[in-house]
């Protein structure tokens, strides 16, 4: 571009009065570094329109001029942060005054402090989670046996069911058992609590007598070989009385040894 | 012509840039009305305009590392980054922009009684000879300077093209500057 159409772009006069993009901006100033003729120009543009502001100067109040200077000699001994400022943006002064040092500090012990507490309420509170949870554990554990009681109680309880005591044979002395025989349904449970306790290799068999011959009702189940709870044989419709033979684990098709024996009134 | 100095422009920046408090003084004193009339035509409001002015003083100071004389007056300087922060503020305020552009030829005299003519300049002087200027120049330099618009925004509200913003603004200030010599 000419010297000449530069002058009378208009764009020098946009530029005075701020109202160029920075691209703009940076042109201008492009050609003013470039063309003595341009910056003077600008310098006679810049004169003239600061007369036009002056013209329309307002006096501010009388105070106005002392608030001033007393914030400056303030500023001084306040730390304060200059940021470079375009004629086209505003600049931020930040300044930390004592008391935000102050507050600061505070705000790091007040922090550290809530990092100790955290701490020990996160100690505290995984001992009570523990806590808690054996708890739990036994209240379920319990609340289990209880039904499992219950379970029991149901079949004593129940109106069907007729109790045969079964007898030890003189070989066995200690071997006392309870039948519960559903006469309903024919369900037989039987309450094996009172057996001794048997070699792992040993199992006590149940058996009815039907018809004057032994029918197997099923293994009794234990827990560890000797824990026992009452539990479910095999049902029978008739049966005249009812037996419990100690046989090898597994069973047998026929008693071998039998221990207890109960016949129904 | 309108300024008694009593330091040269090239001693006031320099003493500014060594944070001298009296050549701030002496700044204050012969700017302080001028940047005040640039505030108070854009918020219309007395006691913000001095709060603005408060602030911009401040900034002046604070920042006088990034003027660079190589790139312009320190007047104009000034003009610019008062018009800057108080629009921003009135922005960021949220206060409406209340625009009074008028072409009348009293535009310039309605301000007259609330200014109390500084000493340090001829402002009465000013303003009886920016009543020469045709309506339409004056309207555009205070559209530019008071109104807090941009040139796309004075091109709408004059309704016309962006060119026609350049050459009216041109031939406004050099209209002003026949005015001045």
């Amino acid at each position: 571009m000419e010297i000449n159409e530069i002058i009378s772009s208009g764009l020098l006069e946009l530029y005075v009065t701020g109202l160029t993009s920075p691209e703009e901006s940076g042109q201008v100033e492009q050609w003013a570094a470039q063309y003595p003729e341009v910056k003077a120009e600008i310098e006679a543009i810049a004169i003239a329109t600061e007369a036009f502001v002056q013209a329309n100067a307002v006096q501010p109040s009388v105070g106005t001029k002392d608030n001033i200077m007393a914030r400056i000699k303030n500023q001084s001994t306040a730390t304060a942060k200059v940021v470079n400022i375009k004629s086209s943006a505003s600049a931020k002064v930040i300044s930390i005054s004592g008391i935000w040092k102050w507050t600061a500090a505070a705000s790091i012990v007040l922090l550290i402090g809530s990092g100790i507490m955290n701490v020990v309420y996160f100690n505290k509170y995984t001992t009570a989670s523990k806590g808690l949870k054996e708890t739990e554990q036994l209240l379920a554990q319990q609340k289990q046996e209880s039904n499992l009681m219950n379970e029991d109680m149901d079949i004593v309880k129940n109106k069907y069911s007729m109790p045969v005591a079964l007898n030890p044979m003189p070989e066995m002395p200690d071997a006392n058992a309870k039948i519960f025989w559903m006469k309903n349904t024919g369900e037989i449970y039987i309450d094996p609590t009172n057996l001794p306790a048997v070699p792992d290799t040993m199992q006590y068999q149940f058996w009815a007598i039907v018809d004057g011959k032994p029918v197997s009702g099923g293994m009794i189940r234990s827990k560890d070989g000797n824990t026992y709870r009452m539990q479910k044989m095999q049902s029978f419709g008739k049966a005249e009385a009812f037996a419990i033979s100690l046989e090898r684990s597994g069973g047998n098709p026929t008693p071998t040894k039998v221990v207890s024996m109960g016949k129904i009134i | 012509m309108y300024e008694i100095k009593k330091y040269s422009e090239d001693e006031l920046v320099s003493l500014l840039q060594q944070k001298n408090e009296q050549a701030f003084s002496y700044l204050y004193d012969n700017y302080a009305a001028a940047l005040n009339g640039v505030i108070f035509r854009l918020t219309e409001d007395k006691e913000l305009s001095e709060d603005i002015l408060q602030e911009v003083f401040v900034k002046i100071w604070n920042n006088f590392a990034s003027y660079d004389p190589a790139k312009g007056r320190l007047f104009t300087w000034m003009i610019n980054i008062t018009r800057n922060f108080t629009i921003d503020t009135l922005r960021s305020k949220g206060y409406k922009k209340q625009q009074k552009i008028s072409g009348d030829e009293n535009s310039v005299n309605n301000y007259a009684d609330r200014t109390a003519g500084t000493d340090k300049f001829d402002t009465l002087g000013l303003r009886k000879q920016l009543i020469h200027l045709k309506p339409e120049q004056r309207s555009i330099l205070e559209l530019a300077y008071f109104g807090g618009y941009t040139q796309e925004e004075i091109a709408k509200e004059l309704g016309v093209p962006l060119g026609t913003v350049k050459t009216r603004m041109r031939n406004a200030i050099i209209e002003l500057r026949k005015l001045l010599q």
